[in-house]
């Protein structure tokens, strides 16, 4: 019998969700497994560019190929909402995540601090397993 | 009718340089107040700061710890759109008491109309987490005092942005009704028709989603077809406004299409709402085009003193009709559903 996950990576283009897709690409060894990067877009990113600097699906192809890790398995969502509250919807259809991936901080000037903390949030609510990745954690 | 408006508070400290969320909103609403020339019937309640007690009505008592520490440890970015100053914590309980200084001034009296000019603002404001520019709910705060004085409390929200954290705060609660009309697709990615509330409290959230480049006509008959019957079966005692600015169609942040006097309308709409003149105060949340908030904060306060509007002409013959009307049956098959749940576990 053969299984598939899908994993969801939250995704704002800062150097720890680089560092939780590398770990989720390395995860999803199976054939049947897809990686679902989810990227949230707040208030602010309706002003301005569409998105930001490093968070493009360019960048996300990019990075699969570095890991060796093939692009068709790849999704790329934007959902409108805080990190916190896209990556929880994510369990939920249609993505239907079954493991939810985060880095420890993110772009904030001092996210990772016990309020801004989205990979603790996300922790606490999610109802499937979450791995947050450590910053520059390197995948062997 | 006389209108009663806060106190000023100083809350130049809760500045990030280049967010939208900025002290000249105040400004521009306080402006549109003075551009009344009411004279004597203007009443000013006293500025305070709301008490632990009154937060923690709807606030986890951790999470206000934390952002008080938070704040004065410097503050910086709570999430990617949400920031915290030193002075935040401090500026944030005087928006939160100045709702709660705007009732009790109303309670006095039977002929105001309330208007609360704060910042920050409060609606994406979850019990336990700050989100989309709010620190602390307060119009989710006044209401909660209200419901501790046995009120029933309707909470109209207007905002182009759906107020997730009332909607969260309030979900099981059978004695607020939360109505909210907003952009969607849109942040903060709720508000959805199906979203009708708890298990205790089905049939007391109404959402009416409203797609890009919507107009006034569009809004007014979704809260006339709508949400008058689900209404006038609650019955407030009370009617506050979760009133933002931002479907003004010169607004950046979104993409109504209201007018001035399209919330001139509103405001007319939800005096009717309410049991008895003197039972509508109204919370300043969005809107960050200046000129578009001080038009809009006049025509909605002209409009709700009964006086001379003078605004824009209103919007009409925008997208929307269609899908408002798919918002009635979405909720029958929510509640059917709900119900059904309900039943089911009690026959169980």
């Amino acid at each position: 019998m053969t299984t598939s996950r899908t994993l969801a990576v939250g995704f704002d283009g800062s150097s720890d969700a680089e560092s939780a897709l590398r770990w989720a690409l390395h995860e999803a060894r199976s054939p049947h497994d897809v990686v679902v990067v989810v990227h949230a877009a707040g208030m602010l990113e309706h002003l301005g560019s569409p998105l930001p600097r490093n968070v493009t699906p360019a960048r996300l192809i990019e990075l699969a190929r570095r890991c060796d890790f093939d692009e068709r398995r790849l999704r790329w969502v934007v959902d409108d909402g805080d990190a916190c509250s896209v990556l929880l919807r994510a369990v939920a259809p249609p993505i239907s995540a079954d493991l939810l991936v985060v880095g420890s901080r993110g772009l904030g000037r001092r996210d990772g601090y016990l309020l801004g903390s989205t990979s603790l949030e996300v922790a606490q609510h999610a109802s499937v397993p979450v791995v947050v990745v450590p910053s520059n954690h390197a995948v062997s | 009718m006389v209108l009663i408006v806060n106190e000023a508070y100083d809350d130049a400290g809760h500045e990030d340089p280049g967010h939208p969320e900025r002290p000249s909103r105040t400004g521009a609403a306080r402006a549109a107040v003075a551009d009344l020339h009411l004279g004597g019937d203007l009443l000013v309640a006293p500025s305070r700061t709301a008490s632990r007690a009154e937060l923690l009505l709807v606030h986890h008592g951790s999470y206000l710890d934390e952002l008080g520490a938070y704040c004065y440890g410097g503050g910086g970015d709570l999430d990617q759109d949400t920031y915290a100053t030193y002075d935040s914590w401090e500026i944030a309980k005087n928006a939160a008491g100045a709702g709660l200084s705007v009732i009790e001034a109303m309670q006095a009296r039977d002929d105001a109309v309330g208007f609360v000019v704060t910042r920050p603002p409060g609606h994406h404001a979850l019990a336990d987490r700050a989100m989309g520019f709010c620190l602390l709910n307060n119009v989710a705060i006044a209401g909660a005092a209200l419901l501790s004085q046995g009120e029933r409390v309707l909470i109209l929200d207007w905002d182009v942005h759906h107020g997730n954290g009332t909607q969260q705060i309030f979900w099981n609660d059978p004695n607020v009704l939360y109505v909210s009309t907003h952009q969607s697709p849109l942040f903060p990615g709720s508000g959805y028709a199906g979203e009708v509330g708890g298990w205790r409290a089905i049939n007391r959230t109404l959402n009416i989603p409203l797609p890009s480049g919507a107009t006034g006509d569009v809004v007014q008959r979704a809260l006339e077809d709508l949400a008058s019957p689900v209404i006038d079966d609650f019955a407030p005692t009370w009617v506050l406004v979760s009133a933002g600015f931002d479907a003004h169609r010169a607004d950046p942040m979104a993409e109504l299409q209201l007018t001035s006097g399209d919330f001139a309308e509103l405001a007319r709409l939800a005096l009717s709402f309410a049991p008895r003149p003197g039972r509508v105060a109204m919370f300043l949340e969005g809107g960050y085009d200046l000129g578009a908030l001080r038009a809009s904060v006049h025509a909605t306060l002209a409009a709700a003193l009964d006086g001379v509007v003078d605004a824009e002409p209103r919007s009409n013959g925008g997208p929307g009709v269609d899908q408002v009307a798919l918002v009635g049956r979405e909720r029958r098959v929510a509640i059917e559903s709900l119900l059904a749940t309900e039943a089911g576990e009690g026959a169980s």
